[in-house]
């Protein structure tokens, strides 16, 4: 398959968002998108992440965004007509709080998240216990739910949307490295790439860790980052866990996949800010640690194996959306500092409303990549 | 605790216990993991008389070769620690090691590494390839050798490289009959020596055959086999039945390279070493500084080749400590000259091949090189 | 002939022999040797210095007859059991076959055994003359007397004790009648089971190569072969191999699934022992 001479949509980046906005555009009735993937499709951030998504956020449009994403999630089997299932599973997320303080929080966020329709709860330790019985109560002091949340498989969603977007005439071009981008009088031209030059007036920025490396490539400073985050996963066990357990002030993030797994991953803010996807022993300690106090009955489960994947982070770890004031062409779908793959559904219908010039959605302006200059941060404290 | 020493040998097998004895007699301490319960990997189950040369033990059988080293390792004890039922786990970028030693996590932090983990078995896909009876021919030989177990009355062998052909003369020897050796290839891979031996005690050879499917109830009963043609396809019309209650797949080694593809090592796919192997220098360095290589996780060779690379590599991780003395360029030359002699006959020609692919590569500096 | 079946052919054999004259003396040694492999124990356990020193270690070797007493230690040493001393000395139109004999039991002196040839065919009967236990090489030398005619023939012995057993391997696999036709061995391959952790067949890794997914890493993501237990160890190269063989790439090029710590499935309560910082 030969590149196409031109294309009115370039999208760089085969992984979840990039694919999801491919679809979404061209549900639209967008003709001639091309995305390039520098190797296979989810190979980065997007195949290595933990998958989940939840509404129960502290920031109104976070709240918002995975809504959207969520009611997507939904009927995305019927919506992609995907044969195979992304595995949406909607058992919940238990979110605990290890203090007063955070409690406190919590309680302002449930508040929130009701008045926008999120069926999110404030629950005691012993309530909780209800709900994932082998949680060791002792541990927190209040915690907060929502059925609706869930995790899907990363794979098959990728996979979901790039099928339904080739259905509607968009060419994937996997093994496609972008190395340059060209701009006259302030407007993006062309795209060069590893298989040759595509003309074009539209470049998506949906490169993940790369992001910064694209935008470069058109004279654009993405103000993000890159650091490596770790996650391990267990043998299959039998359904024991239920929702998604997550603690801010105990870093951690634990879930049980359809198919029996558990997998579980944590932050690090003092690991270097670069591409090394290797994975270390630390990680692996302090995960069994967190796990072993929080989860004791799952002392026993075997790990198979361990492995990396990069945030893309900004200064707010919140995303940057939209279009580029310097760089007439060039659109931004980056980053998401760890909550791209929860977000896509709503990052496609918002970037496809940009570049159609509809109005949108969900209100992002504030996340533009302006707010950065203008000192105008985002505040969320709901992030592991 | 982490525990610190000068040099890590992962694999306590022939190139394993080599790389130990060499550096430890030229003065640096060792910490060598074998993950089995003894010392001596493949060596303890080899009851054959190896070939080679008198330095590497030829005529002795492996059994007695790995009492050998074992009793030399014994003699550099207050500078080698052995932990068997070690398993090396994980093997990280900052030169970690984790270890499950003996069911209890330990860490290690060597400044070098041998990594001597030796080759796992190659498999083959055929219908009910997951009957029970169906062994790969290590696994045979460690049920007979080790633990003095026959695998079942009756043996159809597939594969006649040298280790299909040993197992099939070990399986008759511990009274178990072998009902043939089944080969893709048109000729006998292994040495005609062995293949000869097997042949006069009555076993059948059929070169340019091959395994169609097994079959039975609740484990293998008989397996088909059939003839293949110059275009690898089986001849319509030549399967026939073989009654046997095990199927053996000696069908080639691969080397065991996980703990180096973790520590990023570049690797090489190179078919004639068996797959993937580390691309590394002529003195065994990997392209991670510190990382040496040798036996059978270099390239599948002989076990001589093995014990020469064993020494070399432990021989220039001590020299890169400032360990050793007078002699030692002697020592690697002598190494080299062996290897080079070992690898030089017509049997050998595949090795060499492959070795130009592998070796040639450029190892970084270490870190405390830079400084 | 030797590199499809194992047997030498008679032209190989008669290049080993030495001159009438010397073969009517006494003893000697026949090397059954014709490869070039990395190997001299027995040129450098000859004590009369019978088989010349080998510059390389390759060399086929290479005796002198006249230098050869027929002592056998070469024989006992021969890690290929390669070498077999003949003696047609001794009149009466018989000789004797000293062999590696490596099976227990021994055969006793004067016991009648089988007199088996190169092909493992019986040829005869033969009486055991000699044993040598071979306290220190572990391979005992077995004497036999035989026929004149046999004594190029004769290369094993089979005792009281092995007849018992399958009469002859060669024979049964004669006796098997043709399986009915198999109707489609490409077929049948598509339910050979590849991913024995996760279950996955052949026919699902083929479509999805079908489909595009022409790395080991998509097939991985998409079918979850190689996520199991064993970390794609068994089906990784398989399904390496396959998308190799459909794709038409050489394998070296397409590229084998990440490998990961740790190297075998362990509880999370291991981590928290021993060394844990």
């Amino acid at each position: 398959m030969n590149l196409p001479k031109s294309a009115s949509v370039v999208i760089v980046g085969g992984g979840i968002s990039g694919c999801a906005i491919a679809w979404n555009l061209a549900n639209r009735g967008v003709k001639d998108i091309v995305v390039l993937e520098k190797d296979t499709l989810a190979n980065g951030s997007t195949g290595r992440c933990g998958a989940g998504i939840r509404m129960q956020w502290g920031a109104e449009k976070n709240c918002r965004l995975a809504q959207f994403s969520v009611n997507f999630f939904e009927n995305a089997n019927d919506i992609l007509a995907y044969e195979r299932d992304i595995e949406f599973e909607q058992s919940g997320y238990l979110i605990i709080a290890a203090n007063e303080a955070e409690a406190q929080q919590f309680r302002k966020n449930v508040a929130l998240q009701n008045s926008l329709g999120i069926p999110s709860v404030f629950l005691s330790p012993e309530e909780a216990t209800a709900i994932v019985p082998y949680i060791n109560a002792t541990q927190f002091v209040a915690a907060t739910f929502c059925q609706k949340d869930g995790h899907l498989n990363p794979f098959h969603t990728t996979d979901a949307f790039a099928i339904a977007a080739e259905r509607l005439g968009v060419r994937i071009f996997k093994h496609t490295e972008v190395t340059g981008i060209e701009v006259k009088n302030n407007r993006i031209e062309s795209v060069d790439t590893t298989g040759g030059r595509i003309a074009t007036h539209i470049v998506v920025n949906a490169a993940g860790g790369w992001s910064k490396a694209i935008g470069k490539m058109a004279g654009v400073d993405v103000p993000v980052y890159v650091q490596r985050h770790q996650i391990l996963v267990t043998e299959p066990l039998e359904p024991i866990l239920g929702p998604m357990v997550m603690g801010f002030s105990y870093n951690i993030y634990i879930q049980q996949v359809p198919h029996g797994s558990i997998i579980m991953g944590r932050s690090d803010h003092t690991e270097p800010r670069d591409f090394r996807t290797t994975s270390g022993w630390k990680f692996i300690e302090e995960m069994t640690k967190t796990c072993g106090t929080l989860l004791p009955y799952l002392r026993t489960a075997k790990i198979l194996r361990q492995w990396a994947g990069h945030y893309c982070m900004t200064e707010d770890a919140q995303p940057i959306y939209g279009p580029v004031p310097e760089v007439e062409g060039m659109y931004l779908a980056c980053g998401f500092s760890g909550h791209g793959f929860m977000l896509a559904p709503a990052t496609a219908e918002l970037i496809s409303e940009m570049i159609l010039g509809e109005p949108l959605t969900i209100d992002v302006s504030d996340l533009d990549i302006g707010r950065f200059k203008r000192r105008e941060l985002v505040r969320e404290q709901s992030v592991v | 605790m982490m525990y610190e020493t000068d040099l890590v040998v992962i694999g306590g097998g022939p190139a394993g216990l080599m790389a130990a004895n060499t550096a430890a007699g030229a003065g640096a301490s060792v910490l060598l993991l074998e993950r089995d319960r003894h010392l001596g990997g493949q060596l303890i189950k080899q009851t054959h008389k190896f070939f080679g040369s008198e330095k590497q033990h030829a005529s002795e059988r492996g059994i007695d070769i790995a009492a050998l080293l074992g009793d030399e390792l014994k003699s550099l004890e207050d500078r080698v620690t052995v932990w068997t039922h070690a398993t090396a786990v994980g093997l990280y970028d900052d030169g970690v090691i984790t270890v499950d030693y003996d069911g209890t996590y330990r860490k290690v932090r060597p400044k070098r590494i041998v990594a001597a983990t030796g080759a796992s078995e190659k498999f083959l896909s055929f219908p009910n390839n997951d009957l029970p009876g169906i062994y790969g021919a290590g696994a045979v030989q460690t049920m007979m050798n080790v633990y003095g177990l026959r695998p079942g009355k009756r043996v159809l062998m597939i594969g006649a490289g040298n280790i299909g052909l040993i197992v099939s003369y070990q399986l008759l020897q511990a009274g178990v009959s072998v009902a043939a050796v089944v080969e893709g290839l048109p000729q006998i891979g292994g040495y005609a020596v062995h293949a000869s031996k097997i042949r006069r005690a009555g076993v059948p050879i059929l070169t340019s055959h091959t395994i169609v499917r097994a079959d039975g109830k609740e484990s293998v009963e008989s397996a088909v086999i059939a003839e293949i043609g110059s275009d690898w396809k089986v001849v319509r019309g030549s399967e026939q039945t073989i009654p046997c209650d095990v199927i053996c797949i000696s069908v080639g080694l691969t080397p065991l390279t996980e703990l180096l593809w973790q520590a990023g090592c570049e690797m090489r796919y190179i078919p004639a070493l068996g797959g993937y192997v580390p691309a590394r220098s002529d003195r065994l360095e990997t392209t991670v500084p510190g990382i040496y290589v040798a036996g059978d996780a270099a390239g599948i060779e002989e076990a001589s080749a093995a014990m020469v690379e064993g020494h070399l590599a432990g021989l220039e991780a001590a020299l890169s400590l400032g360990c050793g003395g007078d002699g030692c360029e002697e020592e690697r030359a002598d190494c080299l000259k062996q290897l080079s002699s070992l690898r030089s006959g017509p049997t050998a020609e595949k090795i060499r091949a492959g070795l130009s692919c592998a070796h040639g590569c450029q190892t970084p500096k270490r870190r405390d090189e830079h400084a | 002939m030797l590199e499809k079946t194992g047997i030498a052919t008679r032209e190989q054999i008669e290049k080993l022999l030495p001159s009438p004259g010397r073969r009517a003396e006494g003893p000697y040694a026949v090397m059954e040797c014709f490869q070039k492999i990395p190997c001299n124990p027995c040129s450098t356990s000859c004590a009369f210095h019978a088989i010349l020193p080998m510059d390389d270690i390759n060399d086929i070797p290479s005796v002198t007859p006249d230098k050869c007493t027929g002592c056998g230690a070469c024989a006992a040493v021969c890690p290929g059991l390669a070498i077999f001393i003949i003696d047609e000395s001794k009149g009466g139109g018989t000789g004797t076959v000293t062999l590696p004999y490596e099976f227990r039991p021994l055969p006793g002196i004067g016991e009648t055994v089988k007199a088996v040839n190169r092909a493992g065919e019986v040829v005869g009967d033969a009486v055991v003359t000699r044993v040598l236990p071979g306290k220190k090489t572990k391979t005992p030398l077995v004497t036999i007397e035989v026929p004149l005619s046999l004594v190029h023939e004769v290369r094993f012995i089979r005792c009281e004790a092995h007849q018992e057993e399958d009469p002859s391997v060669a024979d049964t696999l004669r006796e098997i009648p043709a399986p009915p036709q198999t109707a489609d061995i490409g077929e049948q391959d598509d339910e050979v089971v590849i991913c024995r952790c996760e279950g996955v067949t052949l026919r699902e890794i083929r479509d999805l190569i079908r489909e595009g997914y022409t790395t080991v890493d998509e097939i991985k993501r998409i079918s979850r072969a190689g996520m199991g237990p064993c970390q794609a160890r068994t089906c990784g190269p398989l399904i390496a191999a396959e998308i190799a063989r459909m794709t038409g790439e050489p394998l070296g090029s397409v590229a084998p699934s990440a490998h990961r710590a740790p190297v075998k499935p362990l509880p999370i309560e291991f981590f928290l022992g021993g060394d844990t910082e």
